[in-house]
């Protein structure tokens, strides 16, 4: 079956989870999805966080107006282009004490983290968004970070562990879902690593299937013999298996569904940031074309970030410079890094604009959300945080306003409205007070 | 009279209320707890304690003390820290000198505080040092008594393997080595390091990682002639300068590249190296002729001739095409054996001359990306294959190790058996049981069913070994007959299976697995026996990689970018160097058996010929590091390191405040607290060029910084010598630099000597510091108070030789914590 209106030239895709691919089908593995039912005429939504560290200038990003048709302010003019799918949202705010990892992980969790030893914070939106759509996907969701938290060491010492900063994305409270910063790593997972023929694919997939039932025995002989803390973890790994499972299964059934080419594969890590990112946006949208995932989150950068972005002669790391005093020259320069951001994201819209997807395109079907958990990187406080929207998401959200909140109105609010974008029917999430009106 | 007498005691007692409010962001930091020091000291020259003079008995630092541990709080503590104040979160009115262990947390803090000379602060009435002793000595006998009566332990938990312990393991179950990196995640860490259990958690892309990080090795490992090819690409660092000869590489070169890579099959393979083009494709200095060389474990495999007038011109009329057609000169394609092989692509050296467009040149090479003028460098090299692969790698390193057995005709299954159980008990870390070895067995059996090769099998069980629960997580578990809530031994294997953790990195050998399994490890002259043995085998570099690597924070190295219009001497020649020489002087310290202090005062180091001219030492040449005697005073130990003088500067200039907070959490292990949320301005004038140390005091007039800055910043200051990639300089923004400082007990310092010489008039401090860090690294869990008993007694033994490495490591090992656990209640 193909998904896409617009005939793509169907070639044999190398596919992957690494080497596993295409495994006979166990019907009973494939989770009831609605979305399979899904035809051109009723498009698939896609979801999008995409997280910037340490605020913004409140004064140059916020518009003067409010409603419609509002003027783009100095920070968001780069999104000027997509002001029909533009929402930008003031005076929302997440409450808890001001901090960087406070920032990071209340923003798509709206739950203050828990200090000391033991992680708990709560399910995010994103991932919430994930298990509702994410059934007829290879990956349900997948996340995305340029930095690597290992030559971060010391950044995130103090009362909160360092898994609130490293990511964004919780699959449940306990669990915090690495984020993938080499793309090569997601070219693999999305298109195979090797050249491997389809014959071969097939014994591979007879293997994987006997290999996970086996290991599935070994972790519940396993479990009977561990206390009952452990039996959590062996439970996890279990259930990750079987999810796996679910997943080569779902490659399978898309190898027929769509076909997207290849791209050359990425050598590793670009050294050079401005061309990770653009590397990392353009997997997101072939995850999107190819309908391997359906929703993504993604930290451009995270709190805490020593990135300096000369390029735009802004020598001094993002850190420092978000301490900027309130001293013009180095408000200047936040100010120039925040633009460069959206920069960044606005080349990405585009190229999703220009996507075809079904009776639209990619961006027309799509929502982001895009911002900070924190507000002022002098402060590190969570009132009105910078924070806005973008995309048509099927029909589901319109743009060109200008929304100015009640002070404090929880960002949970959004969060709640997002979801019932995404057709989630709930009526709590994290700190909301109730919805705000898209 | 009598009215001027309060009216100066009212005035002592404002002061000493501003500090008190200073100091509530000092104290107020509850996350790392851990304590400093608890050996009693002889108090006598008070002024300046010997270096390392361990006594056994309380009774004799008693005599020196004049003023009861009670009476002491009252007087010199509670003016500050009473329940009306409650300065920096802390109230000692109402605690019970008496009954110190229920409140153990706190006096943990209160002696750690004193320990470090950090309490009371300067500027307040200051008990004598013997008095102070005594009284820190008095609170943790209290504690660590109650503690040998209670042993407070943990019960079982799972540990996942990390990372590095992934790799270390395959490496050394199937004498391959892999890029792992590529494989697998970096893993969180928590309390300072990645070995930490409660965060090495399981995701789904985790576990499709392990799935397809096992179809490779283990197809390597058997070296599969079904390998399909794939394309490995080493790039050149952008900022690696290649105008002279680079480490590894042949006599005689210059720039290029060193690739140790494992072939997994003896076959054909292709390497393509590909030279830097600037932003309009142009490969620069092509206007002289250039040979570039490629090499296979010293021998030449290819020369190729580029460069001059014809490869020039037509470079500049089709820059990509040119350049293509020349790349095709360079590819060598051959047969190359199974194992690990040194590939190097360099250029022949042909004059040490530089370009002539600059009077002085940088330090790195390739600072403007956009000048086509220059000269040609390396930019990447493809490794293609393999191609053609053999039936039977029979040079194949993994192969020799797995292979214990060659299949006698129609004995296959019995040879099969023998090779996975054999493997699997060393994966596992411990027998296998029946089912699981039936299970293991049936893989191979399956796939030889299937029509599969002997190999097939092999490969085939293997591949489940890698993904299974017993290879990828270290399980404890409590012993059936154990009762709830009891406390008991660990098991011999769980306990090789810790050592071998703890200083390898990776799984127990076959002879500590033997010792285990015959239940010999529990004997402590065994125990040590052992512990030595591992300290002296290579792999214990682990504990340099992964332990230094974290606790001193030398992985951040890699990630620092100075800024290039300030810095534009740095390379990553340098950067690596700098990694280099601090592993190395901590590897040194491993190898030797040395005291731990020497890392703060080693008077040699290791240079190559880069990092001898950063530091101006003369008469070094070559890439290839060595050991040198230290003779410039401020250069000793790792304080005087690039290494540690750039990780805490920030990216264009240096930063005091960061120096002095690396100090005060990573050497002795007494962390300032967060700043405060909403930190106030600094009252700059815009345009005036003000020195650091301007800046830095402004900051400190504010009492809500004052508290914590008045700890960091004379550490810091007085480090100022070093800029921010660790160069010595005399000024700053053409001031000169004054690097006279006081620090928090009163010691005036005044340079980098001086300050290290201030540090180790405590060596006890830091020793305690690195003991903490390493039981943390060692048990894979935060160190909290109520383990600071069993942190002091590895201490105390080891202050007896002058805390040598290997004393502390043989002290964690024999320890409550890492020998025993409670059940699970």
């Amino acid at each position: 079956m193909m998904i896409t209106k617009k005939a793509i030239a169907r070639r044999t895709v190398l596919r992957g989870l690494g080497a596993a691919v295409a495994l006979p089908l166990l019907d009973s593995m494939v989770p009831a999805s609605t979305a399979l039912a899904a035809t051109p005429a009723s498009p698939k939504q896609r979801f999008g966080f995409v997280y910037v560290p340490h605020g913004s200038i409140m004064r140059q990003w916020t518009p003067a107006q409010e409603g419609a048709n509002f003027e783009f302010s100095p920070i968001l003019k780069p999104l000027e282009d997509f002001r029909k799918d533009v929402t930008v949202l003031s005076n929302l705010a997440n409450y808890g004490e001001n901090g960087h990892s406070v920032s990071s992980a209340m923003w798509l969790s709206g739950t203050f983290p828990a200090k000391g030893t033991n992680l708990k914070l709560g399910t995010t939106v994103d991932q919430q968004i994930a298990r509702h759509l994410g059934g007829d996907t290879t990956f349900p969701s997948m996340e995305f970070a340029t930095e690597d938290h290992s030559s971060h060491l010391g950044s995130c010492a103090g009362d909160f562990l360092c898994s609130y900063m490293s990511t964004i994305s919780w699959a449940s409270p306990t669990q915090p879902l690495p984020m993938e910063i080499n793309p090569r790593v997601v070219f693999e997972r999305m298109f195979g690593g090797d050249r491997a023929t389809p014959q071969e694919r097939r014994a591979r997939l007879e293997s994987n299937s006997s290999l996970l039932d086996a290991v599935r025995e070994s972790a519940n002989a396993l479990k009977l013999q561990v206390g009952a803390r452990d039996k959590v973890r062996i439970a996890e790994y279990l259930d990750n298996v079987r999810e796996i499972e679910r997943r080569i299964v779902r490659a399978e059934q898309q190898r027929d569904e769509t076909g997207i080419e290849a791209p050359a594969t990425p050598v590793g890590i670009p050294e050079n940031w401005e061309e990770h990112v653009n590397l990392m946006f353009e997997l997101m949208a072939l995850a999107y074309q190819g309908n391997l995932t359906r929703v993504t989150s993604f930290m451009m950068a995270r709190e805490l970030s020593t990135l300096s972005y000369p390029q735009i002669g802004v020598a001094d790391g993002h850190h420092p410079v978000s301490h900027n005093n309130n001293i013009p020259e180095q408000v200047a320069k936040k100010i120039k890094v925040d633009i460069y951001h959206l920069d960044l994201f606005a080349q990405f819209l585009d190229k999703l604009r220009q996507t075809p997807d079904g009776d639209g395109s990619l961006l027309d079907h799509s929502l982001f959300l895009y911002g900070s958990g924190m507000t002022n990187g002098n402060q590190h406080d969570h009132e009105n945080l910078p924070t806005l929207l973008v995309g048509g998401a099927a029909g589901k959200h319109k743009g060109n306003r200008h929304i100015k909140m009640a002070k404090s109105t929880p960002l949970s609010n959004l969060m709640l409205s997002i979801m019932d974008t995404a057709g989630i029917d709930t009526e709590k999430f994290g700190q909301s007070s109730g919805r705000v009106g898209l | 009279m009598i009215v001027g007498f309060s009216r100066m005691r009212i005035r002592v007692f404002a002061v000493v209320g501003v500090w008190c409010a200073a100091m509530v962001a000092v104290a107020s930091h509850s996350g790392l707890l851990a304590s400093q020091q608890a050996q009693p000291r002889p108090a006598a020259p008070a002024s300046r304690p010997a270096p390392v003079q361990p006594v056994s008995s309380r009774a004799a630092a008693a005599p020196a003390a004049t003023v009861q541990p009670d009476a002491l709080v009252k007087q010199y503590c509670v003016t500050c820290h009473n329940q009306r104040l409650k300065t920096g979160n802390l109230a000692l009115d109402g605690a019970e000198l008496t009954n110190i262990p229920a409140t153990a947390e706190t006096w943990e803090k209160v002696a750690r505080k004193v320990r470090a000379g950090q309490m009371p602060p300067a500027g307040v009435p200051r008990p004598s040092q013997a008095d102070l002793t005594s009284l820190v000595a008095h609170v943790e006998s209290a504690i660590d008594k109650a503690a040998a009566a209670n042993p407070e332990l943990r019960g079982p938990a799972i540990h996942r393997l990390n990372r590095s312990e992934y790799a270390n393991a395959v490496r050394d179950l199937f004498a391959v080595s892999l890029d792992v990196a590529a494989m697998l995640p970096p893993d969180e860490e928590a309390y300072g390091f990645d070995n930490n259990a409660t965060v090495l958690g399981i995701s789904t892309s985790l576990m499709e990682r392990y799935l397809s990080a096992a179809w490779k090795v283990a197809g390597v490992a058997v070296a599969s002639p079904k390998i399909t090819p794939s394309l490995e690409t080493f790039r050149v660092r952008g900022d690696l300068s290649q105008h002279d000869h680079v480490d590894g590489l042949p006599i005689g070169t210059r720039g290029g590249i060193a690739i140790s890579h494992y072939f997994p099959v003896d076959a054909e393979y292709v390497i393509s190296p590909r030279l830097y083009r600037e932003t309009v494709n142009i490969i620069r200095g092509l206007e002289l002729a250039h040979e570039l060389e490629v090499t296979i474990d010293g021998q030449r495999v290819g020369l190729a001739a580029f460069g001059g007038p014809k490869d020039e011109q037509a470079n500049y009329l089709q820059p990509t095409l040119a350049g293509d057609e020349m790349e095709k000169r360079f590819q060598v394609r051959m047969p190359i054996t199974a194992g690990l092989h040194t590939v190097t692509v360099a250029f022949i050296k042909k004059s040490s001359a530089t370009t002539l467009e600059l009077l002085q040149p940088f330090g790195r090479e390739r600072i403007d990306p956009i000048t086509p003028v220059g000269i040609p460098e390396l930019d990447r090299v493809t490794l293609e294959g393999p191609f053609k692969p053999a039936a039977t790698s029979a040079s194949s390193p993994s192969r020799r190790r797995i292979f214990v057995c060659e299949p006698a005709a129609g004995q296959d299954a019995a040879c099969a058996s023998k090779i996975l159980t054999t493997a699997a008990r060393r994966a596992y870390r411990g027998p296998l049981n029946e089912a699981e070895t039936r299970r293991l067995v049936g893989f191979y059996d399956e796939e030889r069913k299937k029509g599969g090769s002997f190999t097939d099998g092999i490969e085939a069980a293997l591949r489940f070994v890698l993904v299974n629960p017993r290879f990828l997580f270290r399980v404890e578990q409590d012993p059936a007959n154990v009762a709830p809530g009891t406390v008991y031994r660990i098991p011999d294997l769980e306990l090789a299976s810790r050592l071998s953790f703890f200083i390898w990195s990776s799984i127990p050998d076959d002879e500590l697995l033997t010792a285990a399994e015959q239940g010999r490890l529990k004997n402590p002259l065994v125990l040590e026996q052992q512990v030595r043995r591992m300290l002296k085998d290579e792999r214990a570099n682990a504990l340099a990689a992964n332990f230094a690597g974290q606790w001193l924070y030398l992985r951040n190295v890699r990630g620092h970018s100075p800024d290039p219009d300030v810095f534009p001497d740095f390379d990553h020649n340098l950067r690596e160097a700098f990694q280099r020489e601090t592993e190395m002087l901590f590897e040194s310290i491993v190898r030797e058996d040395r005291s731990v202090v020497t890392l703060l005062d080693a008077d040699y180091t290791f240079v190559n010929e880069r990092l001898a001219k950063h530091y101006g030492i003369p008469n070094v040449y070559g890439m290839q590091f060595r050991r040198v005697p230290v003779t410039d005073d401020a250069r000793r130990g790792i304080l005087g390191h690039g290494s540690i003088l750039s990780l805490t500067s920030y990216n264009n200039r240096t930063s005091p405040v960061t120096r002095g907070k690396y100090v005060l959490t990573n050497i002795l292990g007494t962390p300032p607290p967060a700043p405060p949320d909403n930190v106030p301005p600094l009252d700059e004038t815009p345009g005036k060029q003000q020195s650091m140390r301007d800046r830095m005091e402004s900051h400190r007039r504010n009492p809500a910084c004052a508290g914590c800055h008045k700890l960091m910043d004379p550490i810091g200051l007085a480090l100022e010598n070093f800029d921010g990639i660790g160069m010595w300089r005399s000024t700053d923004n053409g001031a000169a630099i004054d690097a006279t400082s006081q620090l928090s007990d009163g010691t005036t310092v005044n340079g980098p000597a001086a300050l290290r010489k201030a540090v180790l008039q405590r060596p006890d401090v830091f020793a305690r510091n690195m003991t903490e860090m390493l039981f943390t690294y060692a048990l894979g869990h935060g160190v909290t108070y109520a383990d600071m008993p069993y942190v002091r007694g590895v201490l105390k033994d080891s202050a007896r030789g002058n805390y040598r490495f290997s004393s502390l490591v043989v002290g964690i090992a024999k320890s409550l914590p890492f020998q025993q656990r409670r059940s699970e209640s």
